[in-house]
């Protein structure tokens, strides 16, 4: 049963590959609305096999508390999957946020792409 | 949620051609606690008790120990005529009256207020017999609240850890009230309570509760609908060490050694 009503600015997700890590071009906002382009996100990188998943927050407008809980679940499939998530282009908010809810201590967080290609 | 006037705007535009740019970040900044340390019990409201949760961290499903659960609860509050941030509010201001009578809740002077705590005192079985026997004293903490929902986050020691929103919100022409929880089981014991001793029973109810509580001060009588998955079965092993923090367990023991206090005039006030 779908619970969820359809957002006005959904997520996108745009799979790119770089080396051994996948990198998720995410834009729109990750909210309640979003749990099925998320799991989707997930499973479509998990299926190119990567080492690392790069999750680019760039382009993402919105980040809610229930958007927060969609992360942590794709977290926990990386971890289940024994793939690394890392994240690049939070703003500064959205960096305090993932402090908050101490996303950041399973979470690298990098402040661009490049920055986050170059971690060890 | 924020309509497209609400977003953050890029940080590379310069801050004098979008005059309300700071006025929005800040009104979503609001929404959200403030990064802390441990958490600070500065006020407990009478007849609440800080144990558990003064000193202690928030936690989210990463940190717990058992398998990891999104439980969505929700409930059509039909033919109500007011706007989902209406419904919200009182749902708010009357938070905890809608708990089942052997779950305490007791917000802050503030209320459900980003940054709050909520002082919980509750029998984790509600079987005849064991209700009296499995106490819990703790709290959760507002992460966020909005409008037309808040999230709370819970500590360690907590029997979860791990998120619960409650937002009303409008679909399909109707109005719902909605509770999802996204979680695991926080150590061993709370693991084994809640697939072997009821304690998963009891979160059903304990939620339905809730949502038709709301529901009927709207006059109105409908059921609950409920959804679970199971986002990973796996147990994390490596946050057994949880157990040393089990809230469940300190207020057991606490309870249990009030006599021996009592006679040795360690006295009764002191936190477990």
């Amino acid at each position: 049963m779908n619970l969820q009503p359809v957002s006005a600015n959904p997520l996108v997700a745009i799979l790119r590959q770089a080396d051994a890590t996948t990198i998720l071009d995410l834009s729109g906002e990750i909210d309640g609305f979003a749990d099925e382009a998320m799991d989707d996100a997930y499973m479509r990188a998990a299926a190119t096999n990567p080492q690392r998943l790069l999750l680019n927050f760039a382009a993402v407008d919105y980040i809610n508390s229930t958007g927060i809980a969609l992360i942590v679940a794709v977290l926990a499939k990386a971890r289940r999957d024994k793939i690394t998530l890392l994240t690049c282009g939070l703003s500064e908010h959205y960096q305090e946020m993932f402090r908050i809810t101490r996303l950041s201590d399973f979470i690298p967080v990098f402040p661009d792409e490049e920055s986050a290609l170059a971690a060890p | 949620m924020a309509d497209e006037q609400d977003k953050p705007v890029s940080k590379e535009v310069p801050e004098q051609e979008h005059p309300n740019e700071d006025a929005m970040q800040q009104a979503e900044r609001d929404h959200w606690a403030r990064p802390m340390g441990h958490i600070r019990a500065d006020e407990v409201p009478p007849g609440a008790s800080s144990a558990n949760i003064e000193g202690r961290d928030v936690v989210n499903p990463t940190h717990g120990f058992g398998q990891l659960w999104r439980r969505t609860y929700r409930i059509r509050l039909k033919d109500v005529q007011s706007a989902p941030a209406e419904v919200m509010k009182y749902w708010k201001d009357h938070f905890p009256e809608f708990q089942p009578d052997e779950n305490r809740f007791l917000p802050t002077s503030d209320g459900v207020q980003p940054g709050e705590l909520v002082f919980i005192d509750a029998k984790l079985i509600n079987a005849p017999g064991l209700g009296n026997l499995t106490p819990m004293t703790s709290g959760v903490m507002v992460i966020y609240a909005d409008d037309e929902s808040f999230t709370v986050m819970t500590p360690e020691g907590f029997p979860v850890s791990g998120f619960n929103t409650f937002s009303v919100y409008e679909e399909d022409g109707g109005i719902f009230a909605q509770v999802q929880g996204l979680e695991r089981a926080t150590d061993p014991i709370y693991e084994f309570g809640y697939r072997f001793m009821g304690g998963e029973t009891k979160q059903d109810r304990t939620w339905t509760h809730v949502l038709k509580s709301l529901a009927a001060r709207y006059g109105i009588d409908e059921d609950v609908e409920h959804t679970k998955t199971c986002l990973d079965p796996s147990l994390q092993w490596q946050n057994v060490g949880n157990v040393w923090k089990n809230a469940f367990v300190r207020t057991t023991l606490y309870k249990a050694t009030t006599p021996v206090r009592w006679l040795f005039g360690g006295g009764s006030d002191k936190k477990p």
